[in-house]
């Protein structure tokens, strides 16, 4: 191998898929781009989709190669046949759809397939499998068909299949876009764990703030350029860059902004708000300072949706399983209010999926019932003769609902619901059109095909293929996932904006942060239970019964908390008697909790 | 929306057959092939009949399982009874309506082909799908067709196809699911209508599964190339195939019985 201290270099690269046609590239994804990547680094990349983030990632794979400009991994050109392998060999990567990238039957197999490829012998290919196994702690499920592992399982398969490569580098693509939270962090410890023992050098594209704020170094690419780069403090503070990138900052960088703002205290620049320690401490010695010198500022009113009305949806304890065995769902009491958006939460598997799939009578009950109350009298899904109307009332917005586009123009496909409905044709076009405008899409996008539009284009429609059927109650799965954060904000704005048309809106999600802030009640979900139905003001404002639950805490809250433990040091006897998921929000309640109690005696 | 399909689903118990080398598994299996089509006789089909027990016991697949297997075939099986029942002709005729007639004879056909079915697939999953896992019957099927690279042909290359194929299924199937529980939700019915209706119907879920198969595919071959693949040369294996005594013992016993129940069959005639 070629040794130099840059790991990863790029300079002045310019890529396109498409083929020169004389005139240059045509829309290249790369189009002038800089990095340089020092041995044993964790970096992360960051930008919005179609950013040109996962094509650098095939660059430095040997992939693709560059049309111009040069890479070089391990000091080696990548344009060069003689060091394909060279860098190939090193190089590990986890993508982001883990049944796509499983090539053998059983974990082992699986696990033994790069190695394989590379002609390690036995016993070594045997002992290399067996620690990989181990390390991510599959071991038992060795012999195991890898179709049957959950999704988290599945990423850490593709982990191990990396490990027992042996590998310098080790691309993540959007590798924890699928997974929920708990296996989101199990994964990257995994990683960094990789990271700090065996020293392997780390390149971490995603969406994930939270994820880069872990990195030592971040690069911002947009338009296929790196539009910045430095540690994920400098990055974060950026907030001109942030916004023109399409990012958002973590939790705690957004509180101490407005921190900023509340106190007028400038942050110091010397301080590395990276840590959430740190960042805590920053923010309760700002607030006390202010203190001394500041009147109360004035509290934004909350916005309290008042318009919730009678139970739209009722379900009466309802028990389900799959088999005789276990249960999936076990005696569930569920209201839903008319206008009211409600958020499902829970771990995988914890039968969220299953409940909502009586909603809509695609499973009937095995006990208890599912009720639909309407101004035209009440429907149970147990009833097949209403099968269709509780489906036109009821609609059900799968998780990557894109996958289910089908008909030759977007016009037809969001057609298909009013012709299986019976809905008198005349009236389609009209129907059509108000159900794109309801989630943002232009109208010319009708005569297109679906299959040309961009990934959340595509979402978008396959949401108006529900919403054409002018649902009163509208359940989605997951409806944010694997967008980035402008296309999360984007998708909960069309959500709020079907709530103020009159849908009652039901969403699951197991991202917290998002139910507290878009939802007015929170039902949580463990182990085929409901263990909690309140407002996430209610719920979120006990932390240890969140905890004893085992319920995930919203990042801004668990930060909150952090800062008023700091002030407490100072101001014992401090009360905050609200609570908010929004940063600035959230630092005026503490701050006037913290004058109230303290200001005086200082 | 389509149940557990067994077949290509590998069970693992561990047992004697589980652990035999592919290669003399997928002999056997031809064996047992062209002796299901010898037999003629009640006798040797009650002996192949015990055999086959012998083998599900020797593979302590549980009932439910083998019942998994079976059912979702269990039309076909039905139909070509049917078929053998109504169309031959030949021999005392027990029945009579209209055109339809049965036969002393056609009932014996009916029974012979319709049980050659059921044990021919019974067999299949016993002695390849249920106890091998894919890879190793592709591999074993490298292995066993390996002298055909002299000519140039991809053995290895094929089998790895094959093997993808078959660890997609599982995949592929809760993909169907998922479609089709969407395109419900967008009032799709799949279980009433006319036949050709109902074909029809099927083009809401074949279309997005074409195109997500297609989408998989190319994932699945940047992985591959990532993961270093680059043909069978120099290629090493995890389990590398090896034939043991055990082996042996195990192909020549079954070889044997299989003759055995041929030859009883034979006299029996």
């Amino acid at each position: 191998m070629c040794e130099t201290a840059k790991l990863i270099e790029a300079k002045d690269v310019v890529f396109s898929y498409h083929s020169d046609d004389g005139e240059g590239y045509d829309s290249p994804a790369i189009r002038g781009l800089d990095i340089d990547i020092a041995q044993g680094e964790y970096v992360a990349f960051l930008g919005p989709n179609g950013s040109g983030k996962s094509t650098l990632a095939k660059l430095i794979d040997v992939l693709e190669v560059p049309n111009e400009g040069k890479i070089t991994v391990f000091g080696c050109d990548t344009t060069d046949p003689l060091h394909f392998w060279t860098i190939r060999e090193n190089c590990a990567v986890v993508f982001q759809n883990p049944d796509n990238q499983i090539v053998g039957t059983t974990v082992e197999e699986d696990v033994a397939f790069g190695p394989e490829n590379l002609g390690i012998p036995n016993p070594e290919l045997r002992n290399r499998v067996d620690d990989a196994l181990k390390v991510t702690g599959l071991f038992t499920k060795r012999k195991l068909p890898a179709a049957s592992l959950s999704g988290g399982q599945k990423q850490k398969l593709a982990i191990a299949g990396a490990l027992a490569m042996d590998p310098k580098l080790l691309i993540l693509d959007e590798s924890t876009a699928m997974l929920d939270p708990v296996s989101r962090d199990e994964f990257l410890a995994l990683v960094e764990m990789m990271h700090r023992d065996k020293g392997v050098t780390v390149v971490s594209i995603t969406h994930d703030m939270d994820e880069a704020a872990r990195c030592e170094r971040v690069f911002v690419i947009k338009d296929g350029k790196v539009a910045g780069k430095g540690t994920p403090s400098e990055i974060f503070k950026n907030s001109e860059l942030i916004k023109s990138a399409g990012l958002e900052r973590p939790a705690h960088y957004r509180f101490l902004s407005a921190t900023e703002e509340i106190t007028g205290i400038k942050i110091p620049e010397n301080v590395d708000i990276n840590s959430r320690e740190a960042a805590s401490r920053l923010a309760s010695e700002m607030i006390l300072e202010a203190v001394k010198t500041k009147g109360p500022v004035d509290l934004r009113k909350k916005e309290k949706n008042d318009k919730a009305g009678n139970t739209i949806l009722e379900v009466k304890d309802l028990s389900f399983g799959y088999d005789e065995s276990t249960l999936a769902l076990k005696d569930i009491n569920l209201e839903v209010r008319k206008g009211e958006i409600l958020a499902i939460v829970g771990r995988t598997g914890c039968g969220k999926t299953t409940l909502i799939s009586h909603f809509n009578a695609l499973i009937a009950p095995q006990k208890g019932e599912v009720i639909i109350h309407t101004e035209t009298g009440d429907y149970k899904t147990s009833n097949k003769k209403d099968k269709m109307t509780i489906r036109s009332k009821i609609g059900l917005v799968f998780q990557y609902p894109e996958y289910q586009l089908f008909e030759e123009s977007v016009y037809k496909d969001i057609q298909y619901g009013l012709i299986r409905m019976g809905v008198p044709s005349e009236k389609h076009e009209k129907r059509i059109k108000e159900a794109i405008s309801l989630v943002g899409i232009d109208e010319s996008v009708l005569k297109k095909s679906p299959f040309e539009l961009s990934g959340g284009q595509k979402r978008r429609v396959a949401m108006a293929g529900v919403l054409v059927m002018r649902p009163s109650i509208l359940v989605l799965d997951e409806p944010a996932s694997g967008l980035d954060p402008h296309g999360r904000k984007e998708m909960f704005k069309i959500i709020h904006n079907l709530r103020e048309n009159g849908t009652t809106v039901i969403i699951v999600t197991h991202n917290m942060d998002e139910a507290a802030v878009n939802a007015d009640r929170i039902c949580c979900i463990k182990d085929g239970r409901i263990i909690s139905v309140t407002s996430p003001e209610e719920m979120f404002s006990d932390y240890s019964k969140c905890k004893s639950m085992g319920i995930d805490i919203p990042k801004i809250t668990s930060f909150s908390r952090k800062v008023r433990h700091m002030i407490r040091e100072t101001v014992p006897d401090i009360k905050v008697d609200d609570i908010s998921f929004d940063p600035r929000e959230s630092c005026e309640l503490l701050f006037n909790a913290a004058l109230k109690y303290g200001g005086g005696r200082s | 929306m389509i149940k557990d399909i067994s077949l290509g689903r590998f069970y693992d118990t561990g047992s004697i057959l589980h652990k035999a080398d592919p290669r003399v598994k997928i002999i056997l299996y031809i064996v047992y092939l062209i002796a299901i089509f010898m037999i003629n006789t009640a006798g040797g089909l009650a002996l192949f009949a015990i055999v086959t027990i012998l083998q599900v016991i020797l593979a302590s697949i549980p009932m439910k399982v083998i019942r998994s297997t079976v059912l979702p075939v269990l039309p076909i099986v039905i139909f070509i009874f049917l078929i053998n029942l109504f169309t031959i002709k030949t021999g005392n005729t027990l029945w009579e309506w209209k055109v339809f007639s049965i036969t002393d004879y056609a009932v014996s056909r009916a029974v012979l082909m319709a049980l050659r079915l059921l044990f021919l697939i019974v067999s299949t999953s016993i002695l390849l799908t249920l106890t091998t896992t894919p890879l190793k019957i592709a591999d074993a099927l490298e292995s066993l067709f390996s002298p055909l690279k002299l000519i140039k042909v991809p053995v290895h290359e094929m089998a790895m196809m094959m093997s993808i194929a078959l660890r997609f299924i599982p995949t592929l199937i809760d993909e169907t699911n998922k479609i089709m529980r969407a395109q419900i939700s967008r009032g799709a019915d799949y279980d009433t209508g006319s036949l050709v209706k109902r074909v029809k119907g099927y083009v809401t879920v074949l279309i997005p599964l074409f195109v997500s198969s297609f989408k998989r595919a190319e994932e699945l071959a940047v992985a591959m190339d990532a993961r270093c693949y680059r043909g069978g040369v120099g290629r090493t294996k995890l389990n590398p195939l090896k034939l043991k005594k055990s082996d042996i013992s195990l192909g020549t016993v079954f070889v044997l019985i299989a003759a055995g129940i041929v030859v009883i069959d034979f006299v029996l005639r």
